[in-house]
């Protein structure tokens, strides 16, 4: 009974956590076994064996991956060219009052809203194909990119910087040897936070004027009641953020144990 | 002499100032006298102004906020009754955290934007399917920093008031409320964003008034002035919100800004 006993203390968190979510799935799977729902219902309702089993389905005859193929595409791409874009014009304005004040107001402006109110547009300028989709996917991703860079060059020690500088660095070499390795793990913190944007220019870019790509499984799997394939997209985004946001995670915290997260932000 | 001094002390917003105007000067003088102009694709400044001017003196664009907004409200206000007190408990108790976060997290970590088709579809494309969507999408926010602000609370603090023979209440309210407030300030700046998502989203999918509609249903009629219109409202909305919520927690917790990313 004490092995029990302690075997629970030293994994409580784990089985507590797990246990719920387990709990839940039960839950839900057991619905239509206690009520019978009225036909309306019916139709919206699905089980986790259900999206099991249509989720095998769509892998076996190929569907998936094709979808799955295009909204990666997407993914890739737009998260690529905004690393690309977001890290060096972060350093730039980091290091650079001028351009500091100059791009200020533009990024404010596009951080604080929503990039899916430029969709209908980028839809009108790129058309229904891959090019709207990865371009939501970087007008989402650049700007935490773009910010936690900067704030992480922002940061750097002044001192660490004026030492590298009396021996002789130049500008170039003061990025190389501290401003870079200092902002690190702001950029790491960024790239996780513009995962999580990319995903969902992905998904939103998706939903209109798509014919291919998870987003538009999962619009057109609604429109036609399909719930379990719906549940199918959800849970795969799902998966996906969770094991890219957690990677990236993991890796934060090897490069800066000792700023320790405070609040959960996605 | 004053001039330069002026210049000298608010440097920053004067050349943030001039490069917007520099911005649409440029815009607008590219647009009218080296490429000609194809309204079916882009527009120009003075066009953006003159539909604005056009949209202000009308109707349609103070009944599609009115709409929108009041999804938005609902939403965002069901989300802060209901992520308040359910953050705060899972502060405060281990065991209650152990059970929820795992779940929590992983939905806070997903799009559950992806869920807007199927809610649209269940619950209609009026107040309520964009109002639960709005709410889904901030009341993370709202339960992760408010957990976050009652752990946060220092120890020593409290026992400084149980050793003086402070009373329950005034460990709630003189301890534990002031060390929670500027995470949920931040909280409720991030709660924004993401509801605001969920209100377009909701409203680009099937809707047939608000402000999502109005810039999708202009986009797809090729009147881009007009988009222009409802997109800058949005982002000033926006803006706005969010730069208020930025300055009250610089005021409630000075030592902590900065910090943050945003």
């Amino acid at each position: 009974m004490t092995g029990l006993r302690a075997f629970y203390n030293d994994r409580e968190p784990y089985i507590l956590g797990i246990g719920f979510i387990v709990l839940l799935l039960l839950v839900w799977q057991s619905i239509p076994l206690w009520f019978t729902l009225p036909r309306g219902m019916a139709l919206f309702f699905t089980t986790p064996t259900k999206i099991g089993a249509s989720f095998y389905q769509l892998l076996m005859n190929g569907e998936l991956e094709k979808h799955f193929y295009v909204s990666a595409l997407a993914f890739v791409v737009g998260l690529g060219i905004s690393i690309l874009v977001g890290l060096p014009i972060g350093l730039l304005m980091g290091r650079s009052r001028m351009l500091d004040a100059l791009l200020d107001p533009y990024v404010t402006a596009f951080n604080a809203t929503p990039r899916v109110i430029w969709l209908p547009l980028l839809i009108l300028w790129f058309g229904i194909g891959i090019w709207s989709k990865i371009v939501i996917v970087f007008a989402g991703a650049v700007f935490p990119l773009l910010i936690n860079t900067y704030v992480g060059v922002k940061n750097v020690n002044r001192v660490l910087v004026n030492v590298v500088r009396s021996f002789g660095a130049n500008e170039w070499q003061v990025m190389k040897i501290v401003v870079l390795p200092n902002s690190l793990p702001y950029i790491i913190a960024g790239l996780r936070l513009a995962i999580g944007r990319a995903i969902l220019g992905v998904v939103v870019g998706e939903f209109f004027g798509a014919s291919q790509g998870l987003g538009f499984m999962i619009a057109s799997a609604a429109s036609n009641y399909k719930v379990d394939v719906v549940f199918v997209g959800v849970a795969i985004f799902m998966g996906l953020s969770l094991i890219l946001t957690m990677a990236v995670k993991g890796l934060e915290s090897r490069l800066a144990s000792w700023r320790p997260e405070t609040v959960k932000s996605f | 002499m004053k001039i330069s001094d002026y210049y000298a002390a608010h440097q920053r917003g004067v050349l943030g100032f001039l490069s917007l105007i520099f911005l649409l000067a440029g815009w607008e003088i590219l647009l009218t006298y080296v490429v000609p102009l194809d309204p079916f694709f882009f527009t120009k400044p003075s066009l953006i102004a003159a539909a604005f001017a056009e949209q202000i003196a009308g109707q349609k664009l103070w009944h599609d906020l009115a709409v929108s907004s009041r999804a938005f409200i609902w939403g965002f206000s069901l989300a802060l009754v209901a992520g308040i007190p359910l953050g705060a408990v899972m502060g405060w108790r281990r065991r209650v955290e152990y059970t929820l976060d795992p779940f929590l997290t992983a939905l806070y970590a997903s799009p559950l934007v992806a869920l807007a088709p199927l809610l649209i579809v269940f619950l209609g494309v009026g107040l309520l399917g964009k109002a639960v969507l709005v709410f889904l999408l901030s009341v993370f926010p709202f339960i992760f920093n408010t957990a976050a602000g009652v752990k946060s609370v220092d120890s020593l603090l409290i026992n400084v008031i149980r050793s003086f023979g402070g009373k329950e209440r005034d460990l709630y309210l003189k301890v534990i409320l002031p060390s929670t407030v500027p995470y949920i300030v931040a909280g409720t700046r991030l709660a924004i964003g993401r509801g605001l998502v969920g209100i377009i989203v909701g409203e680009f999918f099937a809707a047939s008034e608000g402000i999502g509609f109005a810039i999708q249903n202009y986009g797809d009629t090729y009147r881009l002035p007009d988009m222009f219109v409802g997109i800058i409202i949005l982002s000033v909305i926006a803006v706005l919100l969010t730069e208020i919520l930025r300055k009250l927690e610089t005021t409630l917790a000075p030592w902590r800004s900065g910090e943050e990313v945003r």
